[in-house]
């Protein structure tokens, strides 16, 4: 362990580590560009210029490329160094715009940030500046070159990282540009990183520009819900609106980095024509009156037809918290039947998922980035964990083997950065004991035998779930013999349900009384419910989601429940004049507009209380109480011990 | 003593393969094969103190000696035939008259180091050196002294061209690295140098046209007779010195390492050109500092031109007269340079042609008094650049500064160039 | 579209190198001969022999001072401006180049014959000042050679 000293401060940190990061471990933050943890060593900026008085190296040295050694006496603060620094951001600046105020990423901006750390503040340059064309890539990212400080992280990152070959950089000397060969949008799926990425305003999120600054946002630690990796995102909101997402790091996750999907699909947060209001027989109502009326509804139910022919279904969209009141309720009202899952095949998958991972065999991301062969069993791996696709690719490039096992071709738009052989079974899979493999399936849809199967093989295992939070429904659907609803009404077993951010297929409905429904989207469930109470989505409300691996995870409100201030309707304000100038109304009200939304676990404790069932402090009781002070900016921790130790 | 390098040279024509084999051409291979081990040719070539003709001066048999013996996986040996040096042209002349002394010193190299296949890495515009070469290796082969199974061996060696398409930067060995494997010739980060991870992360040495075109010499006649053809003490060999500028005859020139400045340009080159007063030079190619008249006396040798604060280099020397602005052939070169940054790192990139605009201000009489603080900015920093082009391309500026700083001021005070009407 | 023996030898140029990515400089130097310039179609063309993207090949393609992605004359002028060709006045040779062919750097002349661009040290130092015509190099260059050169690069297609 190398021992130094930065600025009179002595460090003891891990053979290997830069002379940058041992700084930042005793928290001096060396300004930086073209450095990111996640990328191979540039070194090409140059402002990380810190002086070694003593030891085996002497002088200005780069010290993101310099390793940390014994005797090694740095100072940060050297008039030599701060000058190397002050005159990097002097360069820089020669040929940049200083269009602070219409860039979007003022306010975020390491260029503003270290050019004050830096010093320099008067130009002195006579010369004119350079300037380039921007080009069109897609919706999703703006480009705007004259911002760039060549730090190569955008290139590194696309081509080196993600394995994108169609943005790269171009030119030499004073004229190198980083974009496109033709205008055209990006075709990488983690091509929205590069807002991220990039220290500049050159890459930034097309989908929120000029809306609100950085000190302007509400945010908080967040878990992607697109698929089951539980990727960590920080959404930013602005008057109850969600801007942007940008990427949160977790290394056991999805290290530093999102994939488009996390990043730019979000219209359905801000959908003005979510169903925001509670609603009884057709008319809006009021809180109290929908869930009274919810209770009444089931308990005359279950008096007429008996418990066991109403059925509380849930799905793999509501939080632990969710699910985990669903079972409550599911007593409250006399024994109601449970449902997890809509599609028996999903459920089997799921479960079975969930019962054959314990925590010596479900694999952690560095076991994929260190395997040396994995088997993708039946798999668009793009199409339904996209992140892990990066995780592939590293082991990859660490020459691991790939194989794609009895997978329908995959289609061009989804091709892994990652070379594969596609075999027919896993009998071609040169799997040795004792080596590091990793199968990756997906486990919704599969056959239970199949998943068994897959899971003797000795390998350690990615078992990805239908959905967001599928574990954690296969943990309880197995844990209350939950069934599926299909299955339920094939047999004939249910005639009316209730339901709670669940998906049900009109096929499915048509025979079934629907008492009650609570969710944050419209669909056929809501169409036909009588009472329907609406529930907040993943960034109004705090959670817990279990995600592939078996990971708790939990996310934060990041904004509060309602209608965004932008495009609100004109019936909220004072008066039609006032609508028009479309400012925020200036009418005190004492509720958010269209802010009734409750999280769904919250509505069930309500209707448990209606039901005489036990009043519920908190969601997570029991085993679960274990996960109560999960913090939201660590790490997750894997439920196998919390789930065995029952 | 007759020198090594020019010796099979023909006036006008380049020479033939018979005619280099009845010189006494491709003995040191015989020799070598016959009765030495790798290790007795990689010895001679230490023990000769050749030091590399390329332009930084590091001694050829350290470079090979750093090679890691007993690694696995294939290693290579590249010629650095780049030569993209402003006032360089050495290597042209070389090999437009002999490619075959290169040849014979690349298979000698490949011998000694356990290297299968090479490269020689050619420059645009070197069309006829890269002919003469691709002639050279065929009848090379024909004759046994290459390819499979050399002189009936077990050794088999084979010599690949690439042809580049013009940069400066491909010259740095690790952007030629890259330039060959086919990736942009940005330099890579040393270390790991290229003698230990290089071309396709094999262990790989870079030497220069003129370095390896000596192998032949000093595996056929040994080290002392090599080390002896030098006139000072220090030095070893001969040297290739190509003279342009206010001389009156420009040639390339092979003489001993040692001679001195005054007997290059007035003897070799026949004195300065119409009557004109010697001011200054550059000695090594365009990332040297200046030599003034002090220096006529100085022996071109690396360590001596070293202690007179400017660099041997590739041997480009550039002759400047009385009538030449040095600010202005300091603002050329760093024109050259600006536009040849391979753009990588930010002092480079963006300090070069704050560099060019300083100076073009001082030329055009538009200078002030701050700019010769922001240049001397410049010189130290620069220093700290991704590779050596800033470093090199602020020597010259280095020495206007500390040598001609009067002329300079002039510019700055006068409010024109003085050498202008 | 390139002919089919273009083609045939430049799979066969790219299947000889130890890797495909070697022979990218001389895979982008044959097609420019073809064309005239590197075209769009030729970026395009050189990706798909060499296995990379067009992108991964205009990477290479604009860095290399000699590979033209804009259209040139059937001759290139390449005229030396660095150090050696200063002492011996080049500035008057690019001059007199650029007054003859009615052209400003980079310009190409009306009748599509010639392109001239300045470039570096070609070299040829010790026969300054120099230029290149259509890859020709030309040294110890006067203003009346400079004509001459031109009216026979002219006549001589
Ligand atoms: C910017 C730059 C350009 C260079 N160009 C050349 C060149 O054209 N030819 C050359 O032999 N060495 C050149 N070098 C030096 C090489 O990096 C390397 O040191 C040399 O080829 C080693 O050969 P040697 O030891 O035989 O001299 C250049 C170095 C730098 C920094
Ligand atoms: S990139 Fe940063 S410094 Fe540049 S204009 Fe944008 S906010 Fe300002
Ligand atoms: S675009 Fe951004 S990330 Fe890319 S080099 Fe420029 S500043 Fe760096
Ligand atoms: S010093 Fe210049 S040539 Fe060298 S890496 Fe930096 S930018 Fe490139
Ligand atoms: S952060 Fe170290 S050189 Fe860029
Ligand atoms: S400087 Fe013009 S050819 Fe060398």
């Amino acid at each position: 362990m190398p021992k130094l000293i930065i600025d009179d401060i002595p460090v003891e940190v891990a053979p290997g580590t830069s002379v940058l990061e041992a700084a930042r471990s005793v928290g001096i933050t060396i300004p930086h560009f073209c450095y990111h943890p996640a990328l191979a060593i540039a070194a090409a900026c140059r402002l990380c210029a810190v002086k070694l008085l003593d030891g085996p190296v002497k002088g200005i040295q780069m010290s993101c490329a310099l390793p940390a050694q014994d005797g090694m006496v740095v100072s940060t603060t050297d008039p030599e160094a701060l000058k190397m620094r002050s005159l990097v951001i002097e360069w820089l600046m020669l040929n940049h715009p200083h269009d602070c105020p219409v860039c979007d990423e003022g306010g975020e901006c390491l260029l503003q940030d270290f050019t004050i750390a830096g010093g320099h503040s008067h130009r002195r340059y006579q010369g004119k500046k350079r300037t380039f064309q921007n080009q069109y890539l897609g919706e999703g990212i703006q480009h705007e070159m004259n911002r760039c400080i060549e730090c190569y992280r955008c290139a590194r990152f696309y081509q080196d990282y993600a394995g994108g070959t169609d943005f790269g950089v171009m030119g030499s000397a004073g004229r190198v540009y980083f974009g496109r060969f033709q205008e055209g949008p990006l075709e990488s799926p983690f091509s929205g990183n590069l807002v991220d990425i990039c220290p500049t305003g050159v890459f930034t999120d097309k989908t929120g520009r000029f809306r609100a600054r950085y000190w302007d946002y509400q945010f908080a630690p967040s878990i992607c819900q697109h698929c089951s990796v539980g990727c960590n995102t920080s959404p930013q909101n602005f008057q109850r609106e969600t801007i942007k997402i940008v990427g949160r790091r977790n290394d056991q996750v999805n290290g530093w980095f999102i994939c488009d999907r996390a990043r730019f699909d979000k219209g359905y947060l801000n959908d003005p024509q979510r169903p925001r209001e509670p609603r009884l027989d057709g008319a809006t109502c009021g809180d109290d009156v929908a869930v009274d009326a919810a209770a009444k509804s089931i308990a005359e139910f279950v008096r007429k037809n008996g418990a066991d022919s109403l059925a509380l279904v849930g799905s793999p969209r509501l939080s632990l918290e969710g699910m985990v009141l669903l079972a409550q309720l599911a007593r409250a009202a006399g024994g109601a039947r449970l449902c997890y899952f809509g599609d028996p095949a999903q459920q089997q998958g799921s479960v079975a998922a969930a019962r054959l991972l314990r925590e010596e065999n479900s694999a952690y991301v560095r076991d994929i980035e260190q395997a040396q062969w994995i088997a993708l069993h039946a798999l668009d791996l793009i199409e339904e964990a996209p992140m892990l696709a990066l995780s592939v690719r590293k082991a990859f490039l660490a020459g691991a083997q790939i194989f794609l096992v009895d997978g329908d071709p995959i289609p061009a738009r989804n091709t892994p950065p990652f070379k594969y052989t596609a075999v027919e079974s896993l009998d071609q899979v040169p799997f040795e004991k004792g080596g590091k493999g990793v199968i990756i399936c997906g486990a919704g849809k599969k056959d239970p035998d199949l998943l068994a199967q897959i899971a003797s093989c000795g390998a350690k295992l990615v078992m990805l779930q239908p959905g967001a939070n599928g574990f954690a429904a296969g943990l309880l659907a197995q844990e209350h013999a939950a069934s599926p609803l299909a299955d339920l009404v094939a047999a004939r077993q249910v005639r009316g349900v209730v339901c709670f951010e669940a998906d049900v297929p009109e096929g499915l409905l048509s025979g079934l009384e629907v008492l009650a429904s609570a969710d944050w989207r419209r669909g056929p469930v809501e169409a036909k419910s009588p009472i329907f109470i609406p529930t907040t989505t993943w960034v109004e409300s705090d959670g817990t989601a279990i995600n592939y691996e078996g990971r708790a995870q939990r996310f934060q409100r990041s904004r509060l429940a309602g209608l965004p201030l932008k495009g609100l309707d004109p019936k909220y304000y004072g008066n039609a004049t006032e609508a028009v100038t479309l400012h925020p109304p200036r009418v005190h009200r004492e509720e958010v507009p269209g802010g009734a939304e409750r999280d769904a676990w919250q509505v069930m404790a309500q209707l448990i209380a209606r039901l005489g069932g036990e009043p519920v402090v908190e969601p997570l009781e029991g085993k679960w109480s274990a996960l109560r002070s999960l913090d939201p900016e660590g790490e997750g921790i894997r439920i196998f011990e919390i789930v065995a130790g029952e | 003593m007759e020198l090594p390098l020019f010796r099979h040279n023909r006036p006008n024509r380049v020479v033939t393969f018979d005619e280099y084999r009845e010189e006494g051409g491709f003995e040191a291979l015989k020799k070598a094969f016959s009765g030495m081990s790798p290790n007795d040719v990689q010895q001679a070539v230490m023990d000769s103190g050749l030091r590399g003709r390329g332009g930084a001066g590091f001694s050829t048999g350290r470079k090979w000696s750093f090679v890691p013996r007993d690694l696995p996986g294939p290693r290579w040996l590249i010629c650095n035939c780049d030569e993209m040096e402003p006032g360089t042209y050495k290597d042209r002349v070389l090999l437009e008259h002999n490619p075959y002394s290169l040849i014979e010193g690349m298979t000698l190299a490949c011998y000694a180091l356990g290297v299968r296949h090479a490269f020689i890495f050619i420059r645009k515009g070197y069309e006829k050196a890269a002919a003469n070469l691709a002639r050279g290796i065929e009848e090379a082969k024909k004759a046994g002294l290459l390819g499979e199974h050399i002189l009936g061996s077990e050794h088999s060696i084979d010599l690949d061209l690439h042809l580049s398409a013009g940069r400066y930067i491909c010259g740095e060995e690790t952007a030629l690295i890259n330039a060959l494997e086919g990736k942009r010739p940005n330099p890579r980060s040393k270390p790991p140098f290229p003698a230990v991870k290089g071309l396709w992360q094999g262990p790989t040495v870079v030497n220069n046209v003129e370095t390896l075109a000596n192998v032949p010499a000093i595996v056929a006649n040994g080290a002392p007779w090599f080390k002896g053809l030098a006139l000072n003490p220090e030095g070893a060999g001969s040297k290739l010195f190509c003279v342009s500028g206010s001389v009156k005859n420009r040639a390339c020139v092979e003489l001993p390492i040692g001679t001195t400045l005054g007997d290059i340009i007035d003897g070799a080159c026949g004195g300065m050109r119409d009557g004109r007063k010697f001011k200054a030079c550059i000695p090594g190619g365009a990332s040297t500092q200046f030599l003034k008249p002090e220096h006529w006396t100085l022996p071109m040798d690396y360590e001596t031109v070293a202690k007179a604060g400017s660099r041997l280099g590739s041997g480009g020397v550039i002759v400047f007269d009385e009538g030449h602005c040095l600010v202005e052939a300091t603002l050329n070169l760093i024109t050259f340079f600006a536009r040849e940054s391979c753009g990588w790192c930010t002092p480079c990139r963006e300090g070069l042609p704050y560099v060019k605009e300083i100076l073009t201000r001082i030329e055009n009489g538009r200078g002030e008094e701050d700019d010769i603080t922001i240049l001397r900015e410049h010189v130290k920093y620069l220093n700290y650049t991704f590779c050596a082009l800033a470093p090199g391309a602020m020597a010259p500026l280095d020495g206007l500064l500390r040598d001609f700083e009067d002329e300079v001021r002039e510019h700055i005070t006068k409010k024109k160039c003085p050498f202008k009407g | 579209m390139i002919p089919e023996t273009l083609k045939t030898s430049l799979k066969a140029r790219v299947a000889s190198a130890l890797t495909p990515r070697e022979a990218a400089v001389d895979v982008m130097k044959e097609l420019q001969a073809h064309y005239g310039w590197l075209t769009d179609e030729a970026v395009e063309e050189a990706a798909a022999l060499l296995g990379l993207s067009p992108l991964q090949v205009e990477e290479l393609a604009t860095f290399y001072e000699m590979i033209y992605r804009r259209p040139v004359g059937k001759k290139v002028i390449h005229v030396c401006d660095s150090i050696s060709c200063w002492c011996a006045d080049c500035d008057k040779i690019i001059q007199h180049l650029k007054d003859k062919l009615g052209v400003g750097l980079g310009g190409t002349t009306a009748d599509g014959m010639f392109t001239l661009i300045p470039c570096c040290c070609m070299g040829m130092c010790g026969d300054s000042p120099a230029m290149s015509v259509g890859g020709v190099p030309y040294g110890k260059l006067t203003p009346e050679l400079v004509d001459e050169i031109l009216e026979m690069e002219r006549n001589n297609r």
